[in-house]
């Protein structure tokens, strides 16, 4: 190569950069999160592979459907960012947890505002992961070859509960603190894996001191965060595979052009929207800062927070004539059962009719929501 | 008995030395050999602990195994209940022996003014006596919690005479004053909430003197713990005119055993009890009433207020103090009303009142949303637009697919 055709080629900036890095492999993380809708060949520079990708037809999993994915991951990353930023301020023990909030609302520029933001963006965040989950049930997102991306999604879902349980408990006011207690002896019901579990989050109480808030803070910031991170690119990777039809036996309708710009377009009208709705609730609706907590003054009607109600139903109904770690035996079970569906007896097989996945589908969700009630009741 | 007697002296000596060494004073005693139940109860006893032996009370021969020998000489059964405070009183009034115990010596002096103590006097026996109050071989010290006389007993052990319907008739005396005092203000402190602040029987009765207070003494027996509220009766016209009228002071608005906790509310139709409807007393009454409950509900507001700003993470140390300071002034309106006149009321409630609309009016201001809502209109309205242009370029997108 001369060194006039080397000048030649890092005229640009990107170019200057093509040289050194890798910049297509950087930029086809992009895809693997499903924001850029084709894959690159990561061994071209990366202006060809784009303009290669953008020739292909656009594969079917970029259709509608796919929004709860691209929604769980666009709200993560706002969750990332809004908790990198609360984090400069937060101060992770019993004795200032609180006040460091109270000085994130009160003090620091827009802080009440980044704060209302990761809470809605979370509780959103949860949504979408129930919903998807929901999706997946009723189209038979669990069957072969799907059995990979049924439990990435359950198991999304339950870094997400995790996620939104140690961030409730980050708060140390008084709902916050004995809803986490009321969580920690649910998780001490299960048998062995209560107990180590207890173990490694505070030393085997279910209290929340010095220990549990900063391994709580551990898992919420850098754990779970890492977790989900994971768990939506394998899924996308299983997605990219496999593709989004629901049947998964025909062949993925393809469509080719400036879909790509279509696609794109549709994205920034979603993110929009999305950041509005986030905007509109964090003024609109901020949550309350909260009581400081009290170890020794147990704050009347708090329950465990509510996707933890129908565990706790299920438990208060059966105290009366089970033994709290039999009920919690069952409870390990029914869960370990739900993320291990694919492989089930009855759901490894061909799709079954309609009406009979409606009413399976249905049937869980009544004696969760029924649970879920009771557990309220009871609280 | 007799080979007991006449045992070896040496086996005699050991056992006596071990006896000594497990029980010095009382262990040479043998009264517990016939009176087992009497021995075990009084083992319980603080006397036990201090070394008091049966004789020191009974007489007798304490070491004596012989029944007729132990109960000769200054032997006394104490049957007769009148001999029984004058016994007590014969070490309890004795300085040298209760000064190291730090206690008082004019009990059985004090005892012999009481109602009780006049009446055993007067030959009326079922009248309290020490061991009707404190126990009779098993007695504690009052501080101890099974004590018959300890403050939370206090009203179960006047009880006992007080609570007896037929024996209260015959004294002519009001059989449910125990039950009253259980449901007032005072018995609920005290027997539920284990308030040692609360008042008992003896607190306004007296201890061993005890004498119920009659018209003229009551706002001083009340006013022991209420104090601004007798100094607000004492500078009021109350005070005077009742005494005149020989109406009992702080009872007969409030009652005497059965006190509940007053809501200031009361004050309009008690005003009217004795007045009547239309006097200017009732009037005035209805002003006082108003007055606080005004001022009462200007402080609630302001201190919802603060929590309020409190959720929204707003500085309220201030404000908070300010309220508090409000509060006090309430809480110091409510003796004075006490005076039964208008002025002093009105010039602590009109100091809460305007520290809480002073709160709530910087308060409000600081919650006011009104700004951040308007942002929120402005900020959709760039939203909208954003929008519309994506979706014209999205439109423009598709025409130009079409075309060919």
């Amino acid at each position: 190569m001369t060194k006039e055709t080397m000048k030649e080629q890092e005229s640009g900036l990107l170019d200057w950069f093509s040289s050194r890095l890798n910049l297509t492999e950087i930029f086809s993380l992009l895809t693997s999160y499903g924001i850029f809708h084709a894959e690159l060949d990561n061994r071209k520079k990366i202006r060809e592979a784009i303009a290669e990708a953008k020739a292909q037809p656009m594969p079917s999993y970029d259709q509608w459907p796919r929004v709860l994915g691209l929604l769980a991951v666009v709200l993560l990353l706002i969750e990332i960012v809004t908790g990198a930023l609360l984090a400069f301020y937060y101060l992770p023990t019993p004795q200032t947890a609180r006040a460091s909030i109270a000085t994130i609302l009160r003090d620091v520029d827009f802080g009440w505002f980044v704060h209302q933001i990761h809470f809605w963006g979370a509780q959103l965040l949860l949504a979408v992961s129930i919903v998807r989950v929901i999706r997946f049930l009723i189209r038979g997102v669990y069957r072969k070859p799907r059995e990979l991306m049924w439990i990435f999604g359950v198991l999304l879902l339950l870094v997400c509960f995790h996620s939104d349980l140690t961030g409730r408990a980050l708060q140390m006011t008084g709902t916050s603190y004995w809803s986490s207690v009321r969580a920690l002896e649910l998780v001490g019901s299960i048998p062995i894996y209560g107990s180590l579990m207890l173990f490694l989050l505070g030393g085997g109480e279910t209290v929340i001191t010095e220990l549990t808030l900063i391994r709580f803070y551990l898992l919420h910031v850098a754990l779970l965060p890492f977790g989900a991170i994971t768990l939506i690119y394998l899924h996308f990777s299983g997605v990219r595979r496999l593709g989004q039809t629901e049947s998964g036996t025909q062949a993925p309708p393809t469509r080719g052009g400036p879909v790509i710009r279509s696609h794109l377009l549709n994205q920034a009208i979603l993110f929009t929207v999305l950041f509005g709705i986030l905007v509109s609730l964090a003024v609109l609706a901020p949550v309350p800062l909260g009581d400081a907590a009290d170890p020794y003054a147990t704050v009347p009607g708090v329950g465990p927070p509510w996707y933890l109600l129908a565990p706790f139903g299920f438990l208060e109904l059966t105290a009366g004539f089970l033994p709290t770690w039999v009920g919690g035996t069952i409870l390990f079970l029914a869960f370990t059962a739900f993320v291990l569906l694919p492989f089930l007896p009855g759901f490894r097989g061909e799709s079954k009719g309609w009406l009979l996945k409606f009413l399976v589908v249905a049937a869980l969700l009544t004696v969760w929501i029924f649970l879920t009630i009771y557990g309220a009741r009871v609280v | 008995m007799r080979q007991t007697r006449q045992g070896l002296p040496l086996a005699g000596l050991i056992c006596a030395l071990l006896a000594l060494a497990a029980a010095p004073a009382s262990a040479q005693e043998t009264c517990g050999t016939c009176h087992p139940e009497n021995r075990v109860s009084f083992d319980e006893s603080i006397h036990a602990v201090e070394s008091v032996t049966c004789s020191d009370c009974h007489g007798g021969d304490p070491v004596s195994r012989e029944v007729e020998a132990a109960h000769s000489g200054k032997f006394r059964s104490l049957s007769n209940r009148r001999e029984v405070p004058e016994m007590c009183g014969s070490c309890h009034s004795e300085l040298e022996r209760m000064r190291a115990y730090n206690l008082p010596v004019d009990q059985y002096a004090i005892y012999l003014t009481s109602q009780h103590g006049r009446a055993v006097a007067g030959g009326e026996t079922r009248a309290a006596i020490c061991t009707d109050c404190h126990g009779v071989h098993d007695i504690r010290r009052p501080r101890d919690p099974s004590s018959s006389a300890n403050e939370r007993n206090i009203p179960a052990t006047c009880g006992q005479c007080h609570g007896d319907e037929t024996l209260m008739q015959e004294f002519d005396l009001d059989p449910d004053v125990v039950t009253d005092y259980r449901s007032s203000i005072h018995g609920r402190l005290l027997l539920e909430e284990g308030s040692s602040a609360a008042p008992n029987c003896t607190s306004c009765h007296g201890v061993h003197g005890a004498t119920p207070p009659g018209v003229g003494d009551v706002d001083k027996v009340c006013g022991a713990c209420h104090e601004q509220t007798r100094k607000a009766f004492l500078a009021g016209p109350h005070y005077r005119g009742m005494i005149d009228a020989e109406i009992p002071e702080c009872a007969s608005c409030h009652s005497n055993h059965a006190i509940k906790r007053f809501g200031i509310e009361r004050v309009e139709s008690l005003c009217a009890e004795c007045h009547g409807e239309d006097s200017d007393q009732a009037i005035l009454g209805h002003k006082i009433h108003t007055l606080i409950e005004v001022a009462s509900e200007a402080v609630a507001g302001a201190e919802e207020l603060v929590h309020r700003a409190d959720q929204a993470a707003l500085e309220v140390e201030d404000p908070l103090s300010r309220v508090e300071e409000a509060k006090t002034y309430l809480t110091e309106a409510l003796p004075v009303v006490h005076t039964v006149s208008q002025e002093p009321v009105e010039q602590l409630t009109r100091r809460a009142q305007s520290i809480a609309e002073e709160v709530e009016h910087e308060l409000y201001s600081k919650l006011d949303r009104s700004v951040a809502h308007f942002g929120l209109v402005l900020f959709w309205f760039y939203l909208l637009l954003t929008i519309a242009i994506l979706v014209i370029l999205k439109k423009k997108l598709q025409s130009e697919a079409e075309a060919p």
